[in-house]
């Protein structure tokens, strides 16, 4: 990755007015842990927001800090009675992370979680739909080739490789969304959580252009860990990657042909969590 | 406990009470709505301090965009309101559309300096709407009819001068 790229393409900005997807607020988070240079310019536009209030600091009326105080105490009193609208406090809870960044608070960095494993579940139980649907193509697909063709022999072999990793209970399949960019595009990586072997199915995407190669990244514990390239024109096949014994996600970017040491996250495609 | 908490209110107050009326002022535009929203961003402030957490943020930050949240959606709820109502006096609406120049005239003759007419007008006025009136970036994009990928950039180098200028101010 080029982190002064990524940093100017002006991500850190947006995210600090509040205005950066989810997505890119959770690779910005991810990165911020191991980039200091990063971290630093995340700061910097903090810092230049707190300046920019205290420059243009106004004093409220001067009636108002008893009234606020009243307000506060009187509501503290109440605080622990279930009359108390929970309502509001959810509402409340709501709309800070709407249009703020979500990191300041906790319980709502939280919830976030507990959010994004809600749509992760579902994801899963979507994949497994998707799967068992597809075992099915892909029984009828494999009788067909042995009937039809020897030379379908070998696309029959990716099959079986393919269905053999869908079946097999160690296999952990990671399904790769595409990002805001690349919304119709999907990758699949079959983890064999036993062996750590890693195998990478492209499905969708589309074939890299002359001098590109797609390059398959591990995100452990927040830092990108080469998973290998993909070989040139074999993107109808399943390939087997470096070996990965841990990862919390996997993400492909198009590098340079041979792949790179870090990877370029403007060129991001597909991505997904374990 | 009581008298405690009154000790950490008032500094919490003292600080801060200044700095975030500042932007709620900027934001709502009518001193009325900014005593209002002041008072409801101390009671959010206050019931949420909790769950604040120092590890991924500093404070000012945290009550800044609590400030400018509650801000923005007052404005909204108001200008909702106002739809609803489908008021003819002046409403929040009216005031947010001459925002490009009322922010400086209007704010200015309340009395305070406006730190942001010192940037470029093409700088300002995306700070003015992303940061003070809510619009996302894409939505800038597209009643600006500038794309997507300027308009963050543009953001970034809005931002590094404003840095500069602010330095100057110190």
């Amino acid at each position: 990755m080029d982190t002064k790229e990524y940093i100017s393409s002006g991500i850190i900005e947006a995210y600090v007015m509040g205005l950066a997807s989810e997505e890119e607020v959770s690779i910005l988070m991810c990165i911020r842990k191991h980039n200091t240079e990063v971290e630093q310019a995340i700061l910097e536009a903090e810092m230049t927001f707190e300046d920019l209030a205290t420059s243009q600091a106004m004093s409220p009326p001067p009636e108002l800090k008893a009234a606020i105080w009243n307000k506060i105490s009187s509501q503290e009193t109440t605080n622990s009675s279930p009359l108390e609208p929970q309502v509001e406090d959810s509402a409340v809870i709501h709309e800070i992370p709407s249009s703020a960044t979500e990191t300041p608070i906790r319980s709502l960095a939280s919830r976030n979680w507990a959010i994004a494993a809600s749509i992760l579940l579902v994801a899963s139980i979507g994949a497994n739909i998707f799967y068992h649907n597809q075992s099915i193509n892909d029984q009828d697909m494999l009788v067909q080739a042995l009937v039809e063709n020897q030379s379908t022999q070998q696309e029959l072999q990716h099959f079986q490789e393919k269905w053999k990793l869908l079946q097999d209970p160690v296999i952990k399949t990671v399904t790769l969304a595409g990002v805001e960019q690349h919304p119709q595009l999907k990758a699949h990586v079959f983890w064999n959580t036993k062996t750590t072997d890693v195998y990478l199915s492209l499905e969708n995407l589309p074939a890299a252009p002359k001098g590109k190669q797609y390059q398959l990244w591990a995100m452990v514990d927040g830092k990108p860990v080469d998973a290998g390239v993909f070989p040139l024109g074999k993107t109808d096949q399943v390939t087997i990657m470096h070996q990965i014994p841990k990862a919390q996600a996997f993400a492909i970017t198009l590098e340079t042909i041979g792949g790179n040491p870090t990877p370029d996250l403007t060129q991001l495609y597909v991505m997904g969590n374990t | 406990m009581q008298k405690k908490d009154q000790r950490a209110f008032n500094y919490l107050y003292d600080h801060y009470a200044g700095a975030l009326y500042g932007i709620v002022i900027r934001i709502v535009s009518i001193k009325e709505y900014a005593d209002e929203v002041i008072q409801d961003v101390f009671v959010k402030i206050w019931r949420y301090i909790d769950s604040f957490d120092a590890a991924r943020g500093k404070l000012y930050t945290w009550i800044i965009n609590i400030a400018r949240n509650s801000a923005i959606d007052y404005v909204k709820s108001k200008s909702v309101q106002n739809e609803q109502k489908n008021q003819s006096l002046p409403d929040i609406v009216d005031v947010k559309e001459k925002h490009n120049f009322s922010v400086s005239t209007q704010v200015d003759h309340i009395g305070f300096k406006n730190v942001l007419n010192e940037l470029r007008a093409e700088w300002r006025e995306l700070i003015e709407m992303a940061y003070y009136e809510g619009y996302t970036q894409q939505e800038i994009a597209e009643k600006l009819n500038i794309p997507l990928g300027t308009i963050k950039t543009r953001t970034r180098g809005a931002l590094l001068e404003l840095k500069r200028i602010l330095k100057e101010y110190e």
